[in-house]
């Protein structure tokens, strides 16, 4: 099946819900979602009127990751517990409550299923074993604090197409490539201007980075945030994607948003790698499409609220977003 | 010029115990810092009530501080955990706050209306709106007038604010009690400037050029009746040599290293010893203006950044005050211009609000682990124990040994200290 230009996609449904969605996970027409009513949902957006159904309340804070291993899905929160939950007989497996000593900020699941990597402010990312629920193993190269003082935050992680790399992105800019078996590194980049540390107004800071993305050729490292901003107090930069060549350690390109400010809080490159899908906001929100090859933005669409994460199908004719109020299904007309 | 010294033998000084042993050395200069003067910071801690306002400016959130509702879908990720306290919870971004909470009377029915920094900075810094023709001296200057000894050589009013945000909202402002009572306002390092001696005055020089005015002064006065203005230019005179003298006062390297650790490296922690150090040498009011909380955007992430500095520094203050035996004496009051909205906006952000929102005291009076009013489960409304500025500031006075029913006078103008018809809450004073 050919895939999809960008121009091709067609927002056709809005579901609307009173609360901030950080995290889908899909499986077929099935969405789980993880949001700020501490609950893991679900909808079936193929319905015409989907409506969202409560999976479970296991958790104690926002659930900010959802990852599905074939009938297992798996929630991270800013309780630092991972759920695991077996949606075919609707129960829970097993809770791990120390996963992590902080805020769990996303979940990523391995192509294959066989692993479920977690990402959190204690500045680790650990690789969990699908099946079992055991640690594979711990991740660590980002620094516990910025180089201000702070508590740093570990905000994104990805795993390759193919699932032999991860990548993890945190807040003062700094990149991991890591061989997802070995759980070595393999290579850094740095994109710092996606922190900003404003010490003469304001005296803290914001931004970092927000989401990453391996091309299916795994030659390409695309990192998402927001740009340098001036008032700290709102999400006013604009939006920021860097490309690497992560191998070489050489930056490919840095484009910058003149219609979209915020966050580019998820990226997912097409099947074939020819372009790349991006979204996120700042008081709206944003879904966006830049040609790999060219390093440039092919289309740029307002969608009416911040989006969080989103959900591309394999095919890459589908996208589902969800973000503050809603989820947004996008389609190839 | 209004007179400051009311004649109270508790608040006198032995002029001569305080100056003799500091002045007449070639030393003078480096010498006169009470933090040295055991009979005199005994003295101190006998009768004269100080003030240590951690100003959170631009509006530290309630919800992620002192009144969390976790679980509310106003509630935000934060936890609350238990205190030391029972039945009183606080974010879990405090939790070395959450040891020391019945040290700590909070003040959560605050409903102030102002939700603009500017308009709203000026009320929560004198407990009232000025009125055509008054402008009324904010908490500092009070301080000064209330609590400064009538010929200390210390500053009387020293506020920190470094970061240019919102700086010009809150200045310090004596009103009509006049510059005598203004501050010494730092905005740019943690030392005041100008106040150093020329390195081309030698201490000698300098000592002997005041003695020569000294001898000039009183040639000059002979068979004058010019007892009064010399008096105050006098005064003026030893003021300045002794704000001079305590540039030190400044100095956090006069610490121990573990002291400084203690604070932390943090401007905020530094500042905070500074003022720490400035109290307990009889400076009646320290402000340490922490700008910039104004999260519109990012709500959680900035205060995951910002309330557990806020926590450490607290903590240390409230301990090394108990440590130095000064926690009768010496009151830290946190406060902002106003507090943060429930609703978080789509940049998971909160905005102003003065609805409904917190401020605590610790120390003087104010009565530990004491909670005073009560906002709904959702955090936008006071619906017990309802506080506005003006009865906060005079329970604020009330607890600092001030009558807040008091008068002072513009001309034959009687000014009271609040406005008419406030009530202290009697119930947090202990």
């Amino acid at each position: 099946m050919a895939i999809p230009a960008p121009d091709k996609f067609k927002s056709a449904k809005e579901v609307s819900r009173p609360v901030h969605t950080f995290a889908i996970a899909k499986n077929g027409p099935i969405a789980y979602l993880g949001s700020s009513d501490f609950k893991v949902c679900a909808v079936d957006l193929s319905e015409a009127k989907p409506e969202v159904k409560d999976v479970h309340g296991e958790h104690l804070s926002y659930v900010t990751g959802v990852a599905l291993s074939g009938t297992t899905l798996v929630s991270g929160a800013y309780d630092g517990k991972l759920v695991w939950w077996d949606i075919a007989a609707n129960k829970l497996i097993r809770t791990t409550k120390d996963a992590h000593a902080k805020w769990i900020r996303k979940l990523a699941a391995s192509p294959d299923g066989s692993r479920i990597a977690s990402i959190a402010d204690d500045m680790v990312c650990r690789l969990w074993d699908a099946s079992t629920g055991k640690l594979v193993s711990e991740l660590r190269g980002h620094q516990e604090k910025t180089p201000h003082g702070y508590g740093s935050m570990l905000y994104a992680v990805a795993f390759s197409p193919d699932g032999t790399l991860i990548v993890t992105g945190d807040k003062v800019g700094h990149v991991v490539v890591w061989d997802a078996k070995k759980g070595t590194q393999l290579a850094s980049v740095e994109a710092p201007v996606m922190y900003t540390w404003d010490p003469v107004q304001r005296l803290h800071s914001i931004g970092g980075i927000r989401s990453v993305a391996i091309s299916p050729d795994n030659a390409t490292l695309a990192v998402g945030g927001m740009g340098k901003v001036g008032n700290i107090d709102h999400l006013e930069g604009k939006t920021r994607l860097e490309l690497f060549d992560w191998k070489a350690g050489k930056a490919l390109a840095e484009i910058q948003s003149d219609k979209f400010k915020g966050l580019v809080n998820r990226l997912a490159f097409a099947p074939d790698g020819s372009w790349l899908a991006g979204a996120g906001g700042a008081g709206e929100g944003f879904l966006s499409f830049w040609d790999v090859k060219q390093k440039k933005v092919i289309r740029e669409e307002k969608v009416g609220n911040h989006i969080h994460d989103f959900a591309m199908s394999k095919a890459g004719n589908e996208i589902a977003l969800v973000g503050h109020s809603k989820v947004i299904v996008f389609q190839v007309a | 010029m209004l007179k400051n010294f009311c004649g109270s033998p508790e608040h006198s000084v032995n002029r001569r115990a305080f100056l003799g042993s500091t002045l007449g050395t070639a030393a003078a200069m480096t010498g006169l810092n009470a933090l040295a003067e055991p009979a005199l910071a005994a003295e101190l801690k006998k009768t004269q009530k100080r003030v240590i306002l951690l100003w959170l400016a631009g509006g530290a959130s309630q919800l992620e501080t002192f009144d969390p509702k976790p679980g509310a879908a106003t509630g935000g990720p934060f936890r609350a955990i238990p205190t030391d306290v029972p039945g009183t919870h606080i974010s879990e971004l405090m939790p070395q706050m959450a040891k020391r909470m019945k040290n700590t009377l909070v003040i959560r029915g605050l409903n102030t209306k102002i939700a603009d920094h500017g308009g709203a900075a000026k009320i929560m810094m004198r407990g009232r709106r000025d009125e055509a023709g008054i402008r009324y001296p904010d908490l500092g200057a009070v301080m000064a007038r209330e609590m400064a000894r009538a010929d200390s050589q210390v500053p009387d009013y020293v506020t920190f604010y470094t970061q240019t945000e919102g700086r010009g909202m809150a200045p310090g402002d004596p009103g009509f009690l006049g510059a005598r009572f203004g501050p010494m306002e730092l905005t740019t390092n943690n030392t005041p400037d100008f106040i150093r001696k020329l390195e081309s005055v030698s201490v000698l020089d300098h000592k002997e050029r005041a003695d020569l005015r000294d001898l000039l002064s009183k040639q000059f006065v002979k068979g004058r009746s010019l007892g009064e203005t010399l008096g105050s230019h006098n005064e003026a005179y030893e003021r300045v040599r002794g704000i001079m003298a305590s540039e030190k006062l400044f100095d956090i390297n006069q610490e121990p290293e573990k002291v400084r650790d203690r604070y932390g490296k943090s401007q905020f922690g530094q500042q905070a010893l500074i003022a720490r150090r400035l109290v307990e040498a009889g400076v009646p009011f320290v402000r340490v203006g922490r700008a910039w909380w104004d999260s519109h955007g990012q709500n959680f992430e900035t205060h995951a950044e910002m309330v557990p500095e806020l926590d450490h520094v607290m903590t240390t203050l409230i301990d090394d005050l108990k440590e130095r035996g000064l926690s009768n004496d010496v009151m830290i009051v946190t406060l902002a211009e106003f507090g943060r909205t429930p609703t978080i906006n789509a940049s998971l952000g909160r905005d102003h609000f003065a609805s409904a929102w917190s401020m605590t005291m610790t120390g003087g009076k104010a009565k530990g682990g004491a909670v005073w009013g009560k906002s709904d489960p959702k955090g936008a409304t006071i619906v017990d124990q309802e506080v506005n500025a003006s009865s906060l500031f005079a329970t604020i006075y009330s607890a600092l040994g001030i009558n807040p029913h008091k008068n002072y006078y513009l001309g034959s103008r009687p000014v009271p200290l609040v406005n008419p018809g406030t009530e202290v809450i009697e119930d947090v004073i202990a």
